[in-house]
């Protein structure tokens, strides 16, 4: 880090945070503070939406993953258009006529108070505990990177958020996180594109050539497998029934469409939410790409997590993994040279020259997978911490390769999408634990002003219980891969309950409520007692909602004809 | 604060044309990705 990287993060984060102060300081009623005076244009809607969804996360995580893995991870995705039509078509109108601030003040108006209380329960716990790996996961790879304490990056991160969250509400989050994902693409692009220069000699069309011919381009399979977690059929079943919970349950995606001026504005917000996120993952996937292509022509690190390595190099095991860098290195040598070979093969039609160097590739790249297999337990025996490498492959790409400034922009981006993330989640956190615990059942009876500052005082409250949380969990590996799963945990229950409110009438509030508490049981055991991919818990708890809902509403309408006949 | 604004929205005559316009953009999607993973 030079000083030109400092004055570009530090500039970039300084102008976000005194931006989002100063566009946002009238907000001094409850409409201002949680939906923004429900004033937002639909484009701002819609970068919020996808800011709020992408987290720091998913922009140092999935170029790792494509890396790795190939583009297979777009599939995933491929069930959120047809959320966003189907949310467009039911819960928009219903939540803009009825004015709320909070999606669980609906189930209220449609059943009762415990339900609307179940709901709001339910979604404090799930986003209350993942607010804090949002913050968690980010400080952990910057303190690793920048070499600070991750006390230190998480506090950088919680306090630049909790400045405009408390000053400006969710107008400040909208606004912020409008220019906030613009720079992020723009950054990521950039960063892809100085990728791309620097392999040598391939054209912008070969980089798809050679990706495809190594197997990367591995975009859909249509072959039906339960405990394959990325095909067309999970994407679609087990991803739509995710996004339905996910923006149509889960106040931090609720809160941003309902800032839209009207429900012309939060429609178009989501529909086009809907029309960009495949591309913007594919993009972001093809950056992975071409760090990969780059890889194939220039010396890749064993272990990306260059921290992690130097520790393990101080230990005893540093003579073995000395041997498997060498060996690495032997393989990379090896596969330079075939990769010049068939990016020649391509360009020159070969078919056979290339049939013969992409053999020798794939050969190669298993062999150094095994490689790095092997060096990865062994740095966990040296120092005792699981290597999750494609977190890194990115950031250490970026801090290795790129030019200083562009290196400052890169980790301002880091902090920009955790912070936009973040930012959605408190405000998220603040209305429901305001609107639908704090004014309807503790203070019910106070004005305006007194139900703002209270909302002031919970974004703060969340804020330090998410960084809190953030330290405590940098103690406990298996806290955060138990917490992580956290949300589908809840999210299929919740969209039961929802969609009982939407579609059938038939259902009153005491069958939905029973219902809900057996359903959440339910997702529980089958997380607690079987190997099912987590995915499918969505389906489970909404498909156990509604259908207990419906059968302890049937014997209730039995009961009851039977005890008014005697 | 804010006034709802008319319900028909710009470009198309009903909702129903987004909803078509996002299904479509979905579908050929998936036949360029799926031409993409078959052509190597």
């Amino acid at each position: 880090m030079q000083p030109i990287d400092w004055i570009v993060l530090f500039g970039v984060l300084g102008l976000i945070v005194v931006y989002g102060v100063v566009k946002s300081k009238d907000t001094m009623s409850m409409e201002g503070f949680l939906v923004g005076n429900r004033s937002m244009p639909w484009w701002t809607v819609c970068l919020s939406i996808m800011a709020t969804q992408a987290s720091a996360v998913t922009f140092l995580s999935t170029p790792g993953q494509a890396f790795d893995d190939g583009m297979r991870f777009l599939q995933f995705y491929f069930g959120l258009p047809l959320a966003m039509v189907i949310l467009c078509i039911t819960a928009v109108p219903i939540y803009r006529k009825l004015k709320v601030f909070t999606a669980y003040e609906y189930l209220e108006s449609r059943f009762d108070v415990k339900v609307r209380s179940l709901a709001a329960f339910f979604f404090l716990v799930l986003r209350g505990l993942s607010v804090g790996i949002t913050v968690f996961a980010p400080s952990l790879i910057l303190s690793t990177i920048l070499g600070w304490r991750i006390e230190v990056t998480t506090a950088a991160i919680g306090s630049m958020v909790m400045i405009y969250t408390i000053s400006g509400g969710s107008k400040a989050v909208s606004l912020t996180q409008k220019y906030q994902l613009m720079i992020i693409m723009g950054g990521m692009i950039l960063a892809g594109g100085i990728a791309f220069y620097k392999i040598p000699d391939m054209s912008f069309g070969e980089t798809f050539q050679y990706a495809g011919n190594v197997g990367k381009l591995n975009l859909v399979n249509f072959k039906f497998d339960l405990s394959d977690r990325y095909n067309i059929w999970s994407g679609l079943l087990a991803g739509l029934f995710l996004f339905l919970s996910y923006f149509g349950a889960d106040q931090s995606q609720v809160g941003r469409y309902l800032a839209g001026a009207s429900i012309t504005e939060s429609r178009l917000g989501l529909i086009f939410n809907g029309l960009l996120k495949i591309p913007m993952q594919f993009i972001i996937l093809y950056i992975g790409i071409l760090v990969f292509l780059f890889y194939q022509f220039n010396q890749p690190p064993l272990i990306h997590n260059r921290s992690l390595w130097d520790r393990a190099m101080k230990t005893d095991q540093a003579e073995t993994l000395r041997s498997l860098e060498s060996n690495n290195n032997n393989i990379f040598s090896e596969k330079r040279i075939e990769s010049g070979r068939l990016a020649t093969a391509l360009r020159a039609n070969d078919e056979q020259a290339a049939e013969l160097s992409r053999d020798r590739i794939i050969q190669l790249e298993a062999e150094s997978r095994g490689l790095r297999d092997r060096a990865k337990a062994e740095v966990f025996n040296a120092t005792g911490e699981k290597v999750s490498d494609n977190d890194f492959v990115f950031i250490n790409f970026v801090m290795t390769h790129l030019p200083h400034g562009v290196i400052g922009l890169l980790l301002a981006i880091v902090f920009s999408a955790a912070m936009s993330s973040t930012a959605s989640e408190l405000n998220a956190l603040t209305s429901t634990t305001a609107v639908d615990i704090y004014k309807r059942s503790i203070i019910t009876g106070a004005d305006d002003r007194h139900y703002v500052l209270a909302s002031k005082w919970i974004t703060a409250g969340w804020a330090l219980f998410a960084m809190a949380f953030a330290i405590w969990a940098s103690n406990d590996e298996n806290l955060i891969q138990r917490v992580n799963i956290v949300g589908s945990l809840f999210y299929g229950t919740l969209l039961g309950m929802f969609l009982t409110a939407f579609y059938i009438k038939y259902i009153k509030s005491n069958a939905v409520f029973i219902a809900a508490l057996i359903g959440e049981a339910i997702v529980l055991s089958v997380w607690l007692f079987t190997d099912l991919a987590f995915l499918y818990y969505n389906f489970i708890g909404c498909a156990a909602v509604v259908g207990f809902a419906l059968v302890i509403q049937f014997i209730m309408n039995q009961a009851s004809s039977a005890g008014s006949r005697v | 604060m804010s006034v709802e604004s008319p319900e028909r929205p710009p470009a198309f005559k009903s909702w129903k044309g987004w909803y078509w316009l996002v299904l479509i953009v979905l579908i050929v999607q998936i036949i360029v990705y799926s031409l993409i993973t078959n052509s190597f």
